[in-house]
C-alpha cells in the first residue's frame, strides 16, 4: 500500500514537473507586438510564435518552403510574385484567412508613415504597388520596380487580418499569446486554429504551450536549464558554454559560426574631428591591410571566444552558403610583411614605437561598447597583437548611446571595435552599410558621391546585383564586393562567432542551426517531455 | 502644525529639483536622442530620418523644462527607453511586487530584530550577547547579493532575504541602545525594588526608546529598497528593484529619473513620519 503511494506521489511529480510546455527565457521584454513593426529578437520571437507567413525559409535546408502559400511565381524581373494561398485556413480568433488579408498586410507594411524595417526591405522604387485578387486564392503582387529576392522577404512578414476585431493580435501561427507579464514572462497557448498536421494528421504544435520568462541573467538562465526548469537557451556565452558541456555534455552544441561578424574599422570621415595626420593614416589602404595583417585571428578565436569562433575574411560567414565567397581567406597573420608594407608607406618603427614620415608616433583610441566581456577580451589582443608593431591602442568603452552618438553623428573617435549582427542572408541586407551613400556605411557615412573608386565600384555592383534576377549573375556581382572589401580593408573583419547552444535531452524534434531563431525555428515540430509520441515530416 | 508643513514644503520642493535635474540628466545625457534601431541596415534613410525626428529633444531650453515638469505634475514620466512603454505603467505593474516583499521583509527584520533584541537584554547573558553580535555580524557581512543567492537555491520567498538584509542593523541598533536603557541607574533599582519585568520593559525601556526606535524605522525603510535592487536582480523577480538594475545597465534614463523620484518620495516621506512621532513624543514629554 505504501509502495503503491509513493509510487503515484512520484508520478503525480514527475507529471507536474515535466509537463507539455516549451519553456525558454528571453533576455529583455519584446518591444513591439506589431508585426509590422517588428526589429529585435524579443518582438521577433513573439511573433514567431503566433504569427503565420507565406513562405518560409527552412533554417535546415536554406531553401524556401511553402506555408500559407502553397505555390509562388516571381515574374516581370522580380516586380510581380503570384501567391497560390493555403485554403480552410483560420486566424486564431477564427476569422477566415483570405487574399484580403496579404493585401493589407503589404500594403500597411508599405504605409511610408508607419517607418516599418520590414516593408523598407520591400521599398524598391518610386511608386505604389499593385494588389490583386481576382481569385479568393490568389493574390498578385506588383512592385514598382524589382524587388530582389522577393519570396525571401516574404519570410519575415507575419500576415495580419485585415478584418478581426482582435486586429494584430489574431495570428496564424502555432501559439497565441495567453498573458504577459512585463519583466516577468509570457506564456502562449496553442493555437487551437493553427492549420499545420503531422503525417498522421495530428494536429500541431504538439507542446500544449510556451512560457517564455524574462531573464537578463545568464548565470540564472543556466542555472535554471540544470534543474530543468527551461528546455532551451538560444545563445550561450563561451564560458556558460564550455560550463554546461562539462556537466551537461548532451544538452549542449556548437553549431558552427553563425552569420554575425566582429570587426574593427577606422574613422575616414573627412568632417570629423580628428588631428590631419589620422586621417592620412585611416585613409591609407596600406595602413588599414597592415593592421588587418598584425592581427592572429585564430589567437582571438581561441583566447577570446574559448576556439567558438571561425576567422573572418569578410563581411558574409561560411554559414551564409548562397552568398559566402569560397576565394577569399582571412587575410594571414604576417606581423613582419605588415611592418614592411608600412615602412613603404611611410612609416618607420623605432624604439619609442611606430612613427609616421611626419614624426608622429601612431596611436589611436578603440573605442567599443561596455557590458560585452567577449569584445573587451577582444580589445586587449588587439592591443597586444598591434603592440608588435609599434602602434599603441587605447582602448576605451562606452555604453551603446554613447558610442552610438559618436559613430553616427559626431564622428568623434578613430577606430571602433563592434559586431554586426545579421539575420538576412541576402546582400540586400547589407545595402544600408556598403552603399557609400548610406547612413550606417561605417568608415565615411552618408557620402554625397563615393569618396573613393573602390567605394564607386562597390555601389555600382550593390546596385546592380539588386537589380538582376539571375543568382549566378548577383553572385558574381557581390563575389567582387567582397573582393574589394578583402583587398582595400575599409572594415578588418575579425572573426565570426559559433552559435552556441543548449537544448534539454528531454525534447523530441529540435533541429538547432546557426540561423535565428536557432533552437526554435521549427517550435511547431518540438515536443516537450510527457508529450504524446510524435512522429516526423 | 507648522513643522509638518514646512516638511511637506521641502519634500515637494526636493521632488521638484530632482525631477529638473533628472530633465537635465535625460537631455544632456551623451547619446540621449540615439535610438539603437538606428543600426537596423534594413531601415530606408525615411525612416531613419523619421526615427531621429522622434528622439530629438524640443528646441527651447524653458519650454523644455516647462514641458516636463508639466508631464510630471500630471504623473507622465514619459516612456521607456527600452520597452517603449509609458513608464507610469510599468511603475504601476511592478510596484505591487517590490512592496509587497520590501514590506514584509520589513516587517519581519523588525519583529525579529527588535524580538531578539529585547529578549537578550531582558537576560543580560553576555555570552548570549556575544552569540547574537556575531550573527549579527556575519548576516552584515554578507552582500545583499549573496542572500539572494541563498534565497534562489533555497527557493525561500523574497521577503525573507529583505528581512535577512535588514535584520542585522535592526537587531545591532536596538540591542545597544536597549542595553544602554536596561543599564540606566533608575532602571536598576526599579529592578531592585522588585518591579514588574513587564513594567520596567514598556515604561522605563521601550517607552523611552521609541523616538530612537523611530528614526531607525525611517531609515531602514530606505535599506529596503536599496536592499530589493540585488535581491530581485539574482531572484529573478520583476519588482522595481529588477526595474532599476535593468534601467541602470540599458541606460533607460526616463525610467532612472522616475525611480528615484519614488524613491526620494517614500524615503522623504518615511523621514518625515519618523521625524512627527519624534518631535510629538519630545513635546508630550515636555
Amino acid at each position: 500500500m505504501i509502495r503503491c503511494l509513493v509510487a503515484l506521489g512520484v508520478l503525480v511529480l514527475s507529471g507536474l514537473a515535466a509537463g507539455e510546455e516549451l519553456r525558454f527565457c528571453l533576455r529583455a521584454d519584446p518591444k513591439t507586438f506589431d508585426p509590422a513593426l517588428v526589429a529585435d529578437e524579443y518582438s521577433f520571437a513573439v511573433q514567431y510564435l503566433t504569427g503565420g507567413v507565406l513562405v518560409r525559409f527552412n533554417r535546415r535546408t536554406q531553401a524556401m518552403e511553402p506555408e500559407l502559400a502553397t505555390s509562388w511565381k516571381v515574374d516581370q524581373g522580380g516586380r510581380r510574385i503570384t501567391l497560390q494561398l493555403r485554403q480552410g485556413v483560420r486566424f486564431s480568433d477564427g476569422t477566415p484567412f483570405t487574399a484580403q488579408d496579404v493585401i493589407y498586410t503589404i500594403r500597411r507594411l508599405l504605409d511610408p508613415a508607419l517607418h516599418s524595417p520590414i516593408g523598407d526591405s520591400f521599398r524598391s522604387g518610386a511608386g505604389e504597388l499593385r494588389a490583386e485578387s481576382k481569385r479568393p486564392d490568389q493574390v498578385v503582387l506588383t512592385f514598382p520596380a524589382p524587388v530582389v529576392n522577393l519570396e525571401r522577404l516574404l519570410d519575415q512578414v507575419f500576415v495580419q487580418s485585415a478584418t478581426s476585431p482582435l486586429k494584430e493580435k489574431a495570428g496564424l501561427g502555432p501559439f497565441v499569446l495567453k498573458e504577459y507579464k512585463t519583466g516577468a514572462q509570457l506564456l502562449f497557448a496553442r493555437n487551437p486554429q493553427y492549420w499545420k498536421r503531422d503525417k498522421q494528421g495530428r494536429a500541431l504544435p504538439y507542446a500544449d504551450g510556451v512560457r517564455l520568462s524574462i531573464q537578463a541573467n545568464r548565470e540564472t538562465e543556466l542555472l535554471r536549464f540544470e534543474r530543468g526548469e527551461i528546455d532551451l537557451i538560444n545563445t550561450l556565452d563561451t564560458r556558460l558554454y564550455d560550463r554546461l558541456q562539462k556537466e551537461m555534455p548532451r544538452a549542449v552544441a556548437d553549431l558552427g559560426p553563425g552569420l554575425d561578424s566582429e570587426f574593427v574599422w577606422f574613422n575616414q570621415a573627412p568632417g570629423s574631428p580628428l588631428p590631419a595626420y589620422k586621417k592620412k593614416w585611416f585613409t591609407s589602404a596600406a595602413f588599414r591591410r597592415a593592421v588587418s595583417g598584425a592581427i592572429n585571428r585564430a589567437d582571438l578565436c581561441r583566447l577570446a571566444l574559448n576556439g567558438h569562433a571561425v576567422p573572418a575574411a569578410g563581411p558574409i560567414s561560411p554559414a551564409n552558403q548562397a552568398w559566402f565567397n569560397r576565394d577569399l581567406k582571412p587575410h594571414a597573420f604576417d606581423p613582419k610583411g605588415s611592418l614592411q608594407m608600412l615602412e613603404k608607406a611611410g612609416f618607420r618603427k623605432g624604439p619609442g614605437g611606430l612613427t609616421d614620415s611626419e614624426g608622429h608616433r601612431v596611436e589611436f583610441s578603440l573605442v567599443t561598447n561596455a557590458g560585452n566581456p567577449a569584445r573587451a577580451r577582444l580589445a586587449s589582443l588587439l592591443e597586444q597583437d598591434l603592440a608588435q608593431l609599434g602602434i599603441k591602442i587605447n582602448i576605451v568603452t562606452l555604453d551603446m548611446p554613447s558610442l552610438l552618438e559618436r559613430i553616427s553623428r559626431t564622428a568623434d573617435y578613430e577606430a571602433c571595435l563592434l559586431g554586426f549582427v545579421n539575420t538576412d542572408v541576402d546582400p540586400n541586407g547589407h545595402m544600408n552599410v556598403l552603399l557609400s551613400s548610406a547612413s550606417n556605411h561605417p568608415w565615411n557615412p552618408k557620402q554625397a558621391k563615393p569618396a573613393t573608386p573602390w567605394e564607386a565600384e562597390i555601389d555600382a555592383l550593390m546596385q546592380a546585383q539588386a537589380g538582376l534576377a539571375d543568382a549566378r549573375q548577383r553572385k558574381a556581382k557581390f563575389d567582387r564586393v567582397q573582393r574589394i572589401l578583402w583587398e582595400q580593408t575599409p572594415i578588418v573583419y575579425l572573426l565570426h562567432k559559433n552559435y552556441l547552444v543548449a537544448v534539454s535531452p528531454n525534447l523530441q524534434g529540435a533541429d538547432p542551426r546557426p540561423l535565428a531563431p536557432q533552437t526554435y525555428w521549427n517550435i511547431e515540430w518540438i515536443a516537450p517531455s510527457g508529450t504524446r509520441t510524435i512522429s516526423q515530416r | 502644525m507648522r513643522t509638518l508643513a514646512g516638511k511637506l514644503a521641502g519634500l515637494v520642493l526636493t521632488l521638484v529639483v530632482g525631477g529638473l535635474l533628472g530633465a537635465t540628466l535625460v537631455r544632456l545625457a551623451p547619446g540621449a536622442d540615439v535610438d539603437e534601431r538606428e543600426q537596423d541596415a534594413r531601415l530606408s534613410e525615411a525612416s531613419l530620418a523619421a526615427l531621429r525626428r522622434e528622439n530629438a529633444a524640443p528646441d527651447g531650453v524653458v519650454s523644455f523644462y516647462a514641458g516636463y515638469l508639466g508631464r510630471l505634475i500630471a504623473g507622465d514620466f514619459g516612456k521607456s527607453r527600452g520597452t517603449g512603454q509609458p513608464v507610469r505603467e510599468i511603475l504601476a505593474e511592478r510596484a505591487p511586487l517590490t512592496l509587497r516583499s520590501a514590506g514584509f521583509g520589513y516587517l519581519l527584520a523588525w519583529v525579529g530584530g527588535l524580538a531578539l533584541a529585547l529578549l537578550l537584554a531582558g537576560l543580560r547573558s553576555s555570552w548570549l550577547d556575544v552569540v547574537g553580535a556575531g550573527a549579527a555580524g556575519l548576516l552584515l557581512s554578507l552582500p545583499a547579493a549573496c542572500i539572494g543567492f541563498v534565497a534562489l537555491w533555497t527557493g525561500i520567498g523574497l521577503e525573507w532575504a529583505v528581512g535577512a538584509v535588514l535584520f542585522p542593523k535592526i537587531f545591532l541598533f536596538s540591542s545597544a541602545l536597549l542595553g544602554n536603557l536596561y543599564g540606566r541607574p533608575h532602571v536598576l533599582q526599579a529592578l531592585a525594588k522588585g518591579l514588574s519585568s513587564a513594567r520596567i520593559l514598556v515604561f522605563h525601556v521601550l517607552w523611552p526608546a521609541v523616538p530612537e526606535l523611530a528614526a531607525l524605522a525611517g531609515a531602514t525603510t530606505g535599506l529596503a529598497f536599496g536592499a530589493a535592487i540585488p535581491l530581485e536582480v539574482v531572484c529573478d523577480s520583476p519588482g522595481l528593484g529588477q526595474l532599476a538594475w535593468q534601467a541602470a545597465t540599458a541606460r533607460d534614463l526616463p525610467v532612472l529619473v522616475a525611480l528615484t523620484l519614488l524613491v526620494t518620495l517614500v524615503v522623504k516621506t518615511s523621514d518625515i513620519l519618523a521625524e512627527l512621532v519624534r518631535s510629538g513624543l519630545r513635546e508630550s514629554r515636555a
